[in-house]
């Protein structure tokens, strides 16, 4: 509807005597809220009407305002209202709702607060339980890998192919150690140099087959990986060999033995 | 002599909304004739009329928190507060609903011969220009505003169909308006 056949419909001047059906008022309230020219309008219209309701006054006897004013300042001393039990019941359900509701609240707010913190702390725990979880798995990871080796190591040591030859230490180091195992099925040699000194910066130890009397290269040996001890690892097949050596060489190791040798066994 | 405090509409509803006495003394001294006035259009009866009057105000007292001042001016909100607090103690004392008034009554005259208190107000100025509005259009005014009848109590009360009736209505203001020097 446009404004002007808003104001000249009528339903202005119904609303400001409230009759207007549930629809049209909540369509009257609307166009208030929304028109300012309709305001101005309803504003003109009520002011008519209480002109027009001022026009047909009958003034009350003065005794009417003394006792009102009797019953409110009693009411407020008491906080009762004498003159109806519906009114009555009407203050009493006005003041006592809201502090009802006041409660709910005000519960509300603690049990939010209360919430609030048990989430928090709970969140903290998770926390928690989930580093520890990282860490644990960590720990396992490194165990099963520990494990893994150990087991390696032992089944090459349990092979009942397995020929192990002891290594001794020579002039370089006579306190170095290493063991060989060569499969005497397959030829697979495997080197547990744990008791061979740790490299230094630069160098690595290289082991060889001495096949005919020649040095053959057996492969690079590590001795450490990441601060473990590297323990019994594979090498370079030898289908035979009269003895073994190992020699310390540059890191990738020279075709030929170049370096000192520390360790040597026979078969 | 009595310091008479005056206060803006807005004024006034915010210290109604404390409970503030003064402010209430105020609304009494400027409203309470006009109400009684529509209390006794419907009652005809002095002493009810004045029962009735002192209950409507409590209620205003007591309710005032309820009042929206975005819903229009303080005295349409006391004025249906107060007809239909009149309306509902006629029913309940067994009152039939006074709607017997004929289109040529002069309403204003009658009250002029009900109460003599009538003629002390200072409102003899509007009366005046009141007794210049034509019959029937002072007929759907009191029908709406004073008698509080529904649309279709109306359309039926005066004999037209239910959907002229909000086109009188709105005649009838405009006339009102017309006379009370509106624009």
């Amino acid at each position: 509807m446009e404004i002007k056949d808003i104001i000249s419909s009528g339903l202005l001047e119904l609303y400001a005597a409230g009759l207007t059906t549930d629809k049209e008022t909540n369509e009257v309230a609307q166009w208030l809220a929304q028109y300012p020219e309709v305001a101005a309008e309803f504003n003109v219209i009520t002011a008519c009407i209480e002109e027009y309701a001022k026009g047909h006054a009958v003034i009350p006897s003065p005794s009417v305002k003394e006792k009102l004013f009797a019953y409110i300042n009693q009411d407020a001393n008491n906080k009762v209202v004498p003159l109806s039990y519906k009114e009555t019941n009407k203050v009493l359900s006005l003041n006592t709702v809201p502090s009802f509701w006041r409660m709910v609240a005000a519960a509300s707010v603690l049990l939010l607060i209360g919430s609030v913190a048990l989430n928090i702390f709970t969140y903290n725990k998770y926390n928690e339980a989930g580093n520890d979880l990282v860490a644990t798995k960590e720990t396992l990871n490194a165990l099963q890998e520990k494990n893994k080796i150990t087991e390696e190591g032992m089944s090459v040591v349990q092979n009942k192919y397995s020929v192990p030859v002891s290594l001794n230490g020579l002039e370089a180091a006579p306190d170095a150690a290493a063991k060989v195992f060569w499969m005497k099925n397959t030829g697979e040699v495997f080197i547990d140099a744990s008791n061979l000194p740790d490299a230094p910066q630069g160098k690595q130890y290289q082991l060889w087959g001495i096949v005919d009397g020649k040095p053959v290269d057996g492969g690079m040996i590590l001795t450490s990986k990441k601060g473990d001890k590297y323990r019994i690892q594979k090498m370079k097949n030898f289908g035979k060999a009269d003895a073994f050596a190992v020699t310390l060489e540059p890191e990738k190791g020279n075709p030929t033995p170049q370096g000192p040798m520390y360790v040597m066994g026979k078969m | 002599m009595e310091v008479v405090q005056k206060y803006n509409e807005e004024e006034l509803v915010l210290l109604l909304q404390r409970q503030d006495q003064q402010a209430f003394a105020y609304l009494y001294d400027n409203y309470a004739p006009a109400l009684n006035g529509v209390i006794f259009r419907l009652v005809e009866d002095k002493a009810l009329s004045e029962d009735i009057l002192q209950e409507a105000f409590l209620k205003i007292w007591n309710n005032f928190t309820s009042y929206d001042k975005s819903k229009g001016r303080l005295f349409t909100w006391m004025m249906n507060l107060t007809r239909n607090l009149t309306i509902d103690t006629l029913r309940s004392k067994g009152y039939k609903k006074q709607t017997k008034i004929s289109g040529d009554e002069n309403s204003v005259n009658n009250l002029q011969d009900n109460n003599s208190g009538v003629e002390k107000f200072d409102a003899m100025g509007i009366r005046k220009q009141l007794t210049n509005l034509k019959a029937d259009q002072r007929l759907v005014i009191d029908l709406a505003y004073f008698y509080g009848l529904t649309q279709d109590e109306i359309a039926k009360e005066i004999g037209i169909p239910l959907g002229t009736v909000k086109t009188r209505m709105r005649t009838a203001i405009l006339e009102l308006r017309k006379m009370l020097q509106y624009s």
